[in-house]
């Protein structure tokens, strides 16, 4: 007796808890490493290209438009990836696209995951008539186009990044919503959550201290999803021209400008192209990984 | 399930109602479509004399009654550039898209049943992975990416297809790839979650167990439970790609709703793009709700919500 006691004890101190054997299982996950490595050098790019590259993304050069790149028999190292229609370099541009795309892939989702954990818990927890209104408002959110309202509402109001932050995440809420909403339902009625109450806890700090801690993990599982989904849609509005305004540099826009190319210098589509499916790929592969770990059950 | 139908269809009907408003209000949200709609060199009394024509210089409550009323009788108004009404605009472009996109949804269910299919039977096999992966690299590849390297490779390179237009339904089968490969995902994944549940299910068993021919129980047996929720999620698709549909009628140049709507929105006429707006909410909704009804005809427990 007297000598298992010790034992025992130290088994409990060293069983891993729930926290570390999530995060044990992501380190060893495969798609965890490649997308968040992927991801990290972009950003890495992004922040710190500009200064070792030294060119400005948005001086041209007219007398030395759509450069061949380095490979090619005409290229130079002066630009490694050649020039555009304007005679801009393009690796300057690239990394400018970079930083555009992963400011608004961040500043939407911040937005977004506001408004939607906000209406996610007030639903799941509320239930009933809030409820009802709430499932209601996503439902509308449903039935709009995303695309189009898009477009209509940077055409009407004008564009910018703040507008376009705006605009995409008060558009890609529905899944935060969604996601919070049933979460926040399994956890309303657990037994801390009825202890916190009957301790007589405000509902603001069960909603904030009790529950939200308690749904982070689908949380940022969603907002892998909805910060590629907000990348995507930022490029293909710019593809259409109603989104980054050029001289800013995105890499929906980069695609576009260079359309006219398609036959003879198709790298200048294809090279914007492979970063932004990179971009996305990594953050949808990081999001597989942690999805694996915070929900094995759920795949959707 | 008459009072789940009747409440789905006051939902659908409320939606529908709200769409409006937010279509309505989208397109007046800068307080003054006069001034667009007049051009860049007008002079302050051109843009009263528009204002005074379209009725803008009304309270917004009266020009949204106005525009109800309008629709109320079939009459959704004037397309101020095209100098046409926007029915009859809107009749001349739906039938493109339609076909845009019933072909797609066409596309994407092939792609995926019977990927889903194989990798339910096969589960955590090579075709399971392969079908996965096939799937995340298609949410990462932008539509209009897709569409471009499509063209480029059958189009330019080796001129199989033609690539803009809609002169014949040759015209449709790029276009209809684009759209219906970013369906494909969702469907497999239905498919698959599906087969795996019901080949592990007591009918499945015994039809196996009467030693039928392995294809025969996968197709009549299996896949006959299997489908449905598919087929209702696939209504849902064809929304969504209805209003997906505006990338990939820009690049292709496929005169539809699609590309209409963003030639609108450049031209700022107005009218149209409400129109357009509100067309694409109502098909939305109506196959939403054929969805949901097709679901609760299947499960019991959905209709007491």
């Amino acid at each position: 007796m007297t000598a298992a006691a010790p034992i025992a004890a130290s088994a409990i101190a060293l069983a891993p808890s729930p926290r570390q054997l999530a995060m044990r299982r992501l380190l060893r996950h495969g798609s965890f490493w490649i997308g968040g490595g992927a991801l990290a050098l972009i950003i890495l790019v992004a922040l710190l290209g500009p200064l070792v590259l030294g060119q400005d993304p948005t001086v041209q050069d007219l007398g030395n438009r759509l450069a061949a790149p380095v490979w090619a028999p005409k290229g130079s190292w002066l630009h490694p990836l050649g020039t555009d229609h304007l005679g801009r370099d393009l690796l300057a541009r690239l990394i400018d696209g970079a930083r555009v795309s992963l400011f608004i892939g961040f500043a939407t989702v911040l937005v977004s995951g506001v408004i939607g954990t906000a209406l996610g818990m007030a639903a799941g927890y509320f239930g009933g008539r809030v409820d009802l209104v709430i499932n209601f408002l996503i439902t509308i959110r449903l039935t709009l186009p995303v695309v189009l309202v898009a477009l209509v509402v940077v055409a009407v109001v004008g564009s910018s990044l703040t507008i376009l932050i705006l605009v995409i995440g008060l558009l890609l809420w529905d899944r935060f919503a969604v996601v919070t909403r049933s979460a926040t339902q399994r956890l309303a009625h657990s037994d801390f959550v009825v202890a916190a109450r009957t301790i007589g806890s405000s509902t603001p700090r069960i909603l904030l201290v009790e529950i939200l801690p308690n749904i982070v993990g689908p949380l940022i599982v969603v907002a892998t999803v909805e910060i590629a989904h907000a990348v995507l849609l930022e490029a293909a509005l710019s593809f259409l021209g109603l989104g980054v305004k050029p001289p800013l540099a995105s890499w929906g826009l980069m695609v576009a400008e260079a359309k006219n190319q398609l036959l003879f210098r198709p790298w200048l589509i294809a090279i914007p192209g492979a970063a932004l499916v990179t971009l996305v790929l990594a953050i949808n592969l990081l999001g597989d990984a942690l999805r694996d770990v915070v929900a094995p059950e759920g795949r959707a | 399930m008459l009072r789940f139908l009747a409440r789905r269809l006051l939902v659908t009907a409320l939606v529908i109602a709200c769409t409006s408003v937010l279509a309505f209000s989208l397109v007046h949200l800068s307080g003054d479509p006069a001034a667009a709609m007049a051009g860049e060199g007008a002079t302050a009394a051109d843009v009263e004399a528009v204002r005074r024509i379209y009725g803008f210089d009304r309270p917004l409550y009266v020009q949204y009654g106005d525009w109800l009323g309008k629709i109320a009788s079939g009459e959704f108004g004037r397309s101020f550039y095209l100098r046409e009404s926007v029915v009859n605009v809107l009749a001349e472009h739906a039938p493109v898209t339609a076909r845009l996109g019933l072909m797609a949804l066409g596309f994407a269910l092939c792609l995926s049943i019977p990927l889903g299919i194989l990798a339910g039977l096969y589960r955590n096999t090579m075709i399971d992975r392969l079908a996965l992966a096939l799937a995340v690299a298609g949410q990462a590849l932008p539509s209009f990416l897709f569409a471009l390297l499509l063209i480029y490779v059958f189009g330019v390179q080796l001129r199989w297809l033609p690539i803009s237009g809609a002169a014949t339904w040759l015209h449709f089968i790029l276009p209809a790839i684009t759209l219906g490969y970013y369906a494909a995902p969702a469907l497999m994944r239905l498919t698959r979650s599906g087969m795996i549940e019901v080949m592990q299910s007591d009918h499945v068993r015994t039809a196996r167990a009467y030693g039928l021919a392995a294809w025969r129980v996968v197709i009549r047996h299996a896949l006959r439970s299997a489908i449905i929720p598919v087929v209702s999620l696939a209504a849902v698709q064809l929304g969504f790609m209805l209003g997906g549909s505006i990338v990939v009628e820009t690049v292709f140049s496929l005169k539809g709703l699609g590309l209409l709507a963003w030639q609108s929105i450049q031209r700022s006429d107005i009218e149209v793009i409400q129109a357009i707006l509100l067309l694409i909410a109502l098909v939305y909704a109506v196959l939403t709700l054929l969805a949901d009804m097709l679901n609760a005809l299947l499960d019991p427990r959905i209709r007491i919500i």
